[in-house]
């Protein structure tokens, strides 16, 4: 027995010196997680926290910061122009979103047949993803001139020219089309994955059972891809009211203020008329909006892992 | 019976041809915009509004890209383009990977409030703290200077958890092995950790790269020096108030999206991958 024991004993010896590895690893894995911590609280989360400090501020750059308290958020709710640049942020998400759902859907839809030359068209498709968004902003600026390649094709089909950028009730349409043109393949592509996860058994099962494509869609593809398409619907809306390096090109909130969206107005407000105390008081309305989809997006994803 | 078969037949014939045709179509309004810089880089100015529509230029003009060149510091603007979003890129796979190796592999107190952190930031656009950030850009002394271009994107949170996730799959027990071996940490992360994350890390990079190149609004409120101008500002320089010369923007536009087209035919699976990856949140 006491020989049993000096034999654990002896082994124990070496463990108690080994205890030193696991700290050396766990002292490695604070070490190399270091750098990314460091950036993303200087540069990610103290900005934010700083910018609920700004929003109450009265600051110009010049001077030194006034504590105002909730006045810059008061004066927004009463300002017409923050109340009209969220009703365009609005109507940019509700139009750009939706359509881009459809048709992201009805592509992956697509390419998940057996066509031929698929890897062609698939690239052709994604092209837009790749373009710069400056060029894509000038490029479309261009063909959208009077005389530019879309009035033209308009002109194919007994349209007459509509004056895109220059009119205001056309202006916001204008900048949505190219949103969905933008964001549909991204979106196509995440759905695609979704669709060739689907376990073919399934739709054989279906197939079997004389569903026809469009019952084995609404039945079997659909309810699978549940998941993905709240992804979809949370990040296409998210990127949505992101939205303003575009509309700051092509019309810089014009004509009439009806494509300022919220970002460019915030981005207007602190880098053209140096109101960072109010532009920070935006940001934490955008923020807040943002935020409600992560939380509600959070909330799928547990509710996703329970199941 | 033979008319029931021949209709199906042509049912199925009517589909594939609503499918092509529903194809070329999404073919040409996705491509339209490329021909249309392309094609009108090459036309003479006084062709580029004429009417009927030149659908090919004739005759081939090359000096739109010369002058577009000349038009601005466009050598500079190039480099600049390329050393930031080079740099970004290497900042991001380097970090990114090892702060997923820690969060995937390692056991220490904090390990999963730091994680629900870092992911936390992944859904915090730049548009909510674009004026604090540069408020501390400011106060680094970092405007004008490659330092405000690079450092604030050196990694971000959506890099992390992709590289975490990635590293998750790998068993345990070939680090163990390793460290039996008596390999260093240092060594395992980058003989044994990084070769086995190629897949990841091409498309984290494709994936970083595209974004950094595409990077327009924080160069502009950071920069106003002529030398640390990027590509997408050198290009939105000709929208110009005595009216543009579209043929030189069109030619540079062009230039400028010509690395992105490169990299997509090189790197077209990491492209893909890179944005699946970003479904894999859900």
């Amino acid at each position: 027995m006491s020989q049993k024991l000096s034999i654990t004993q002896r082994i124990n010896f070496p463990h108690s010196f080994k205890l030193t590895a696991p700290r050396q690893q766990m002292l490695f894995g604070y070490l190399i997680l270091l750098p990314t911590l460091v950036i993303i609280f200087v540069f990610r989360f103290y900005p934010m926290l700083q910018a609920f400090y700004i929003s109450m501020t009265d600051y110009d750059l010049i001077k030194s910061p006034e504590f105002v308290g909730l006045s810059n958020f008061i004066d927004l709710l009463k300002d017409p122009l923050f109340l009209n640049s969220a009703q365009v942020s609005l109507t940019y998400v509700f139009f750009s979103v939706v359509p881009t759902w459809i048709i992201s859907m009805g592509l992956a839809l697509l390419f998940n047949r057996h066509i031929w030359f698929k890897n062609l068209f698939r690239s052709a498709v994604f092209m837009p993803v790749i373009m710069p968004s400056v060029v894509m902003a000038l490029v479309w600026t261009f063909m959208y001139h009077q005389q530019g390649v879309v009035n033209i094709i308009l002109g194919w089909l007994q349209i007459s020219p509509i004056p895109w950028l220059r009119s205001s009730s056309t202006a916001l349409w204008a900048v949505i089309l190219i949103g969905i043109w933008r964001a549909s393949p991204y979106f196509m592509v995440i759905f695609l994955a979704g669709l060739q996860a689907i376990p073919s058994d399934f739709l054989d099962a279906a197939q079997i059972d004389g569903a026809n494509s469009w019952q084995s869609f609404l039945y079997v593809k659909l309810p699978l891809l549940k998941p993905t398409t709240l992804l979809v619907i949370i990040m296409s809306i998210i990127t949505a009211m992101k939205v303003f390096a575009v509309p700051l090109i092509m019309t810089n909130g014009g004509p009439a203020n009806s494509t300022r969206v919220l970002p460019l107005f915030i981005y207007q407000t602190a880098f053209e008329f140096f109101d960072m105390g109010r532009a920070s008081a935006m940001s934490i309305f955008l923020f807040a909006a943002v935020m409600i989809i992560t939380v509600f997006q959070i909330r799928l994803f547990s509710a996703g892992e329970d199941e | 019976m033979k008319k029931g078969a021949s209709n199906l037949l042509s049912v199925r014939i009517i589909k594939k041809i609503l499918v092509y045709a529903a194809l070329v179509l999404a073919a040409f309004v996705c491509l339209l915009p490329y021909y249309w810089m392309i094609s009108s880089a090459f036309k003479t100015e006084v062709n580029i509004f004429r009417l009927p529509i030149q659908w090919f230029p004739d005759p081939i003009n090359w000096m739109s890209f010369v002058k577009g060149w000349q038009a601005q510091n466009f050598p500079r603007y190039f480099f600049n383009s390329f050393f930031v979003s080079i740099a970004i890129t290497i900042g991001t796979l380097l970090f990114a990977s090892l702060a997923g190796y820690s969060l995937a592999k390692f056991r220490y107190p904090g390990r999963n409030i730091i994680f629900i952190i870092i992911l936390s930031t992944m859904m915090l656009p730049l548009e909510v703290t674009m004026v604090p950030l540069f408020l501390l850009i400011k106060n680094f002394g970092w405007q004008n200077s490659y330092m405000g271009l690079i450092v604030p994107f050196l990694v971000e949170g959506f890099g992390v958890f992709l590289m975490r996730q990635f590293i998750l799959g790998i068993p345990r027990d070939l680090i163990e092995a390793s460290r039996m071996d008596g390999a260093s940490e240092m060594r395992i992360f980058f003989q044994i950790i990084m070769p086995l994350c190629k897949p990841a890390l091409a498309a984290l990079a494709v994936f970083t790269f595209r974004e950094a190149w595409d990077m327009y609004i924080w160069p502009l409120i950071i920069v106003s020096k002529d030398d640390l101008r990027t590509v997408p500002l050198g290009i939105s320089l000709f929208m110009g108030n005595y009216g543009t010369a579209w043929d030189q923007l069109m030619a540079i536009a062009t230039v400028g999206t010509l690395p992105m087209i490169i990299l997509f035919f090189l790197l077209q699976r990491a492209f893909i991958q890179g944005i699946t990856m970003t479904g894999i949140k859900g």
